[in-house]
């Protein structure tokens, strides 16, 4: 600890830490532009210069480390005139446009040179002009508006990982640009608004939309995937103008799914109002008629549920309690990614914090496209690379990571088993087991090289896995998983206190999923086999689109055609096509409501948007579907609502009742019994078929934003796409092949690519590749076996 | 070597032998006493016997900032698991300097063989010579000798069989003044942009692929030989105290026998121009001097008997700098030079810094308009207080070189200034 004295008062920080940190963490102000608290320090805007006693010139508080006794005065006359110089200068060449620019009112250098800055300016000479740069879909660029503070630099190489933004020139001519056009790739280009100080990046979406004073703030949560990030949701009025993250939260960073997928909120795809099919048409009805119809539908029915994770908590319960009044035989699915529903050894959800992820010895990816899955946790883990720390991975795909992985491998789904065997082998040479694992490694006769890179990571003293969905929706999965437990175990990563598996779920609330819903759940795709064989009368789909996204597509289609459906939700989605009945529910912007993450992190909504049209909460729709059916209102208020679920996860009532929510993580499920052995698969294809997860095309809300699907196609990947050497060795080149799976045959494109492991089929863009979707394996038709 | 043993008699250290033809070749170098003592350092010597002998010595970095250089040596940790750097800064990039350049393309082997023993001393496995872009022909002698040393094992794996291993590599810089601030010198040096690093932690820690670094300039590393050979004390007693040895010194501007002086410390300015350099051109004062090359501010005839120390240099008002000496007698124009060098800083600035990057131009464009006989009586305030608030704010030490002759100019001379003002101008 160092002791040191600003403004004459006495303080006491950690030794190392810059004069700037020092000064915030004791809430005294040092203006800045170049500094941020996430970014390395690059010490030139020359702003939070601070006078040191002693020294015979000031000192950039950023980079200069306190030391023991160091008196340090922020507000000194020479201090005051260095910083209006340092505006002067930087307003040398700063357009004074600031009623025209978008950062106009949010804007740091506004801000300074009304705090900092003299009145007038003394430069009488001509201004610079720069070149403006096409930064991808959704950052705008005003370069002349630019003071080089380089944080966007700092953000490509650092957090985004991409390293596609650069400096050109130096003095006065210096710029900063992209440096090929068009190729600010990265899932987290929207952020780059955010860091600019000035106008210079703007967010081109909103661009000259609205003005920051216009915005009213809601603080909400992200569902567009498990992570669920804090986010402040902008609206002017009712209407969502833009979504931000939280000002001044550790790693302040979106994701461009979750940030522009708000236009979704106000597109043409949601469902505004009750609907009922007549004559072929969907008509605009009373909610009386809509569920005058339903209940026609419905009552007495056998009846087949499938619902998005991605609904609040309340949502959640509320179908539970729904499905318990009125359809008590009901079956529900939940999950479009899991073909196996046995129980796993470790259910969807994390047992650790991101941050834990962050700072452990070893981390392991298996099988997951973590940059496209969760953007978010694949930046802390380049943040983590950033700092020496090891990322392996296993998977079917040399997933763009933007990171330099340090060991990986590329398998086939069916090596899945040999991968672990080969693991346990090695960690029970070292005499590390757990027991269970003879068997299970009996079980499999064959070993796959690639699980020296799993069992290599398993031996420090902590290690996380991050089991993704090549395994979760693996026809086996329950097998996998209790081998990945049983691995654990034995090298000491499944105690409590350091419990490195993590099962990356389907999406939010899974631990609230698993124990609200864990005794009537079922595969997606046997309600859509029991709906074709004539088992079911109906399927009610609440906010899920099982022909859009997941692996039942074809199941699904095939079971629509058969029974009616009744589609309850926000966005109407190509699935609105075959629905009897569409009820309208409440955006996650416009509900209170209750959200989990995946590593079981409770956030409550408190301050919705109005929801638009006759949307209303999930629960109210989900109460009056039940009364319509003629059961009493399992809960009349959302005080009993919330009543009712404390049973499925006490830690929801702790935080209701005002306790903080950082004390509070709600545990992932664990069945310490789940033991599956690995069947021996035997397949007539010899191709498996792996499917992409696309960050702007999965999921309704997502394909209902148009600045999603833009930026989708700009990021597209051949459709079908296979390892050159697997198709040469049977004679093929890229082109147009039949293939053929349990569905029957169909054409594609297949392009090639070295990333992708030989013997997988891979579908980059799913739902584009059809029926491809369905199947684990397949088959080319022509060339040689 | 051949340079006196006794230090009363020496009168010149890195240019003893210079006059020599070839002296290139290593057979006509080492005819002239290259490399003798190299064995006894490398089997007689350790680290820790050279640094105190470099300490002893009293050495100052001449590249300009005089900092001792056994001191920094002494600041490379060691048995950090990371190997340590040895740079040779031989950017020569400040205008009026031009002294490096003739050690290097007259006696290559002195530089070589001051690195050799400096390289053994701090424990490198590869230096470098960080070598001005313009420097063709030099870098051509460089690797010529270089190419020579290599064959006679004096350079490599298992130098002249004392199991001490360096590889010695020229680097050709682009053009970029700033590449002569040492850890832009690096930057470059790692392939990037020559933009400077804000210090701490100083190369000495983390230079090089932030591994332990020692950068040095040219005539500081030629130094070392003779030190070596004859002891820190003998080099101590050269020169003045905190100032010794003897000093390079590029007079240029209006004398009439411009060109590299070798000469000991403490020898004044009066000295130097009228008995080395043949006088002045016109007048018997000169008007100014620019002791330490562009960047160090102005003197004036009355310090004309100033000694050329370190620490005179500062008593005068300036700084010995790399030791560049410009001259101007009275038919300079002051604006006109003050203009010229706005324009060199401002075009030489890395951009990186706020106040340099945008103050350079804003300085260079006022100059422009002064010059033109377009300036008012507030640019001179403007003038002042842009370069004053430059100079000791940034990352380097490029603004405070910018400042230094617009802030000489308007102390010393502004009624010059003030009868080019478009006001003053009929």
């Amino acid at each position: 600890m160092t002791t040191l004295y600003i403004n004459e008062e006495e303080i006491t920080v950690s030794a190392g830490t810059s004069i700037l940190e020092a000064c915030r963490s004791h809430g005294v102000d040092v203006p800045y532009f170049c500094y941020h608290p996430e970014l390395s320090v690059a010490a030139n805007c020359r702003m939070c210069l601070v006078e040191v006693e002693g020294w015979n010139k000031p000192a950039a508080s950023c980079c200069t480390p306190v030391a023991e006794g160091m008196k340090i005065h922020t507000q000194t006359e020479a201090i005051k005139k260095d910083r209006q110089m340092v505006m002067e200068y930087l307003l040398i060449n700063h357009p004074l446009d600031c009623p025209v620019c978008d950062e106009g009112g949010d804007c740091r250098l506004q801000d300074y040179a009304v705090a900092h800055g003299a009145s007038h300016s003394r430069y009488v000479e001509a201004k610079r002009a720069a070149t403006n740069h096409d930064l991808g879909p959704f950052v705008t660029t005003y370069m002349t508006r630019c003071i080089h503070c380089t944080r966007c630099v700092r953000f490509a190489d650092e957090v985004a990982g991409t390293g596609d933004m650069g400096i050109l020139n130096r003095s006065d001519h210096m710029s900063i640009a992209g440096i090929v056009e068009e190729a600010c790739e990265s899932e987290l280009s929207g952020n780059l608004a955010d860091i600019c100080p000035v106008g210079a990046l703007l967010d081109k979406p909103s661009h000259d939309v609205s003005r920051p004073w216009e915005m009213t703030h809601h603080q909400s949560t992200c569902t567009q995937c498990p992570n669920g990030c804090d986010i402040n949701i902008e609206s002017r009025g009712d209407e969502v103008m833009r979504i931000k993250p939280v000002e001044g939260s550790p790693e302040p960073w979106l994701c461009d799914r979750g940030r522009y997928v708000y236009d979704a909120f106000r597109s043409d795809n949601r469902i505004l109002e009750p609907e009922v099919r007549q004559d072929g048409e969907l008509l605009q009805a009373t909610w009386d008629e809509a569920f005058d119809r339903a209940g026609d539908l419905l009552r007495g029915k056998r009846v087949g549920i499938i619902f998005s994770p991605y609904w609040s908590a309340e949502g959640l319960a509320s179908i539970r309690l729904m499905r318990d009044a009125v359809f008590p035989d009901a079956k529900v699915a939940f999950d479009l990614h899991r073909r196996d529903m046995r129980p796993f050894a470790f259910e969807e959800g994390f047992s650790m914090t991101t941050q834990q992820i962050e700072d452990v010895e070893h981390v392991v990816i298996l099988g997951s496209d973590l940059r496209q899955r969760l953007p978010l946790l694949m930046q802390r883990l380049r943040k983590r690379g950033n700092m020496g720390k090891p990322v392996s991975r296993i998977g079917a795909m040399n997933y763009r990571t933007n990171m330099s992985i340090s060991s990986d491998a590329i398998i086939r789904p069916r090596d899945w088993p040999a991968v672990i065997a080969r693991a346990m082998q090695q960690v029970s040479d070292l005499g590390q087991t757990a027991a269970g694992m003879d068997t299970w490694l009996a079980a499999v006769p064959d070993r796959h090289e690639a699980g020296k890179v799993l069992a290599d990571s398993l031996m420090g003293e902590t290690c996380a896995l991050l089991v993704g969905e090549e395994i979760r929706s693996h026809v086996d999965a329950a097998a996998l998983i209790h081998g990945l437990d049983l691995l654990m175990r034995a090298c000491g990563h499944a105690e409590e206190g350091n419990d490195g598996r993590n099962l990356i779920p389907e999406g939010m609330n899974a631990q609230l999923l698993a124990s609200a819903f864990g005794d009537i759940r079922t595969s997606a795709g046997d309600l859509f086999a029991s709906a074709s064989a004539g088992e079911l009368d109906a399927l009610v789909l609440i906010g899920s689109d099982p022909v859009g996204d997941g692996l039942f597509p074809s199941a699904a289609k095939a079971a629509l055609s058969k029974v009616p459906l009744i589609q309850i939700g926000a966005i109407a989605g190509e699935i609105g096509n075959s629905a009897e009945v569409q009820l309208p529910a409440a955006a996650y912007s416009e509900v209170d409501g209750t959200f989990i993450n995946m590593e079981g992190r409770i956030r409550v909504a408190r301050q919705p948007i109005r929801s638009i049209g006759q949307a209303r909460p999930l629960w109210k729709v989900m109460m009056r579907l039940a009364q319509a059916l003629g059961a009493d209102v399992p809960a009349v208020d959302m005080t009993e609502l919330r009543d009712r679920m404390a049973a499925f996860a006490p830690e929801l009532a702790d935080v209701w009742k005002d306790k903080a929510t950082e004390e509070v993580l709600v545990p992932v499920a664990r069945n310490r019994d789940a033991e599956a052995l690995p069947a021996r698969l035997d397949s007539s294809f010899d191709l498996d078929v792996v499917s992409r997860y696309s960050m702007y095309r999965e999921g309704m809300w997502a394909r209902a934003s148009d600045l999603l699907l833009a930026a989708g196609k700009l990021h597209a990947l051949n459709d079908v796409i296979m390892h050159p050497e697997t198709l040469a060795a049977k004679g093929l080149k890229e082109g147009e092949h039949t293939v053929r799976t349990f569905l029957g045959e169909h054409s594609c494109h297949i392009g090639v690519r070295e990333d992708v492991s030989p013997g997988v089929l891979f579908v980059a863009k799913r739902g584009v590749a059809g029926d491809l979707s369905d199947v684990t394996a397949a088959s080319i038709v022509g060339g040689q076996s | 070597m051949t340079i006196p043993s006794d230090p009363k008699q020496v009168k010149q250290i890195c240019f003893d032998r210079i006059h020599i033809p070839n002296l290139t070749k290593l057979s006509v170098a080492r005819e002239n006493g290259a490399y003798a003592f190299l064995p006894t350092v490398l089997k007689e010597f350790d680290a820790g016997k050279i640094i105190d002998e470099v300490k002893t010595s009293g050495l100052r970095g001449r590249g300009g900032a005089g900092f001792p250089t056994g001191l920094k040596w002494s600041f490379v940790p060691r048995n950090t698991g990371k190997p340590t750097y040895l740079l040779c800064n031989a950017d020569e990039g400040e205008p009026g300097t031009f002294k490096d350049r003739d050690i290097m393309r007259f006696d290559p082997h002195l530089l070589i063989e001051g690195m050799i023993m400096a390289g053994f001393a701090l424990d490198v496995q590869d230096a470098y010579i960080y070598i001005r872009g313009e420097f063709l022909y030099e870098t051509n002698v460089m690797h010529a000798a270089i190419e020579e040393a290599y064959e006679a094992n004096l350079l490599g794996d298992n130098i002249l069989g004392s199991g001490f291993s360096m590889h010695l590599t020229v680097h050709r810089g682009a053009g970029a003044y700033i590449c002569g601030e040492e850890t832009a010198l690096i930057e470059s040096l790692e392939g990037k942009p020559g933009r400077p690093r804000f210090k701490p932690p100083f190369p000495a820690v983390e230079g090089f692929y932030r591994c332990p670094t020692v950068v040095n300039n040219v005539e500081t590393l030629a130094t070392i030989p003779a030190i070596l050979e004859h002891g820190g004390d003998w080099h101590a007693q050269i020169g003045e105290p905190n100032n010794t040895g003897c000093k390079i010194f590029s007079v240029s501007g209006h004398v009439n026998k411009p060109g590299n002086y070798e000469v000991p410390m403490g020898t004044s300015l009066r000295t130097l121009i009228e008995d080395y350099c043949g006088g002045l051109q016109h007048g018997s004062v000169p008007k100014v001097i620019i002791p330490g090359g562009s960047s160090t501010p102005w003197l004036l005839a009355e310090h004309y008997d100033a000694p050329l120390t370190y620490d005179g240099m500062i008593k005068a008002g300036s700084m010995l700098g790399s030791g560049a000496i410009i001259v101007m007698d009275e038919t300079a124009d002051l604006i006109a030079v003050t203009r010229r060098l706005a324009h060199f800083y401002a075009h030489e600035s890395c951009g990186q810094c706020t106040p340099c990057r945008e103050g350079t131009g804003w300085l260079e464009r006022i100059m422009n308009r002064v010059e033109a006989g377009q300036g008012r009586e507030e640019d001179m305030q403007v003038l002042n207080e842009a370069a004053a608030h430059m100079a000791g704010r940034t990352i380097c030490a490029l603004a405070d070189g910018a400042a230094a002759p617009i802030l000489s100019l308007l102390k010393h001379f502004p009624e010059e200034v003030r009868a080019r003002l478009v006001e003053n101008v009929a």
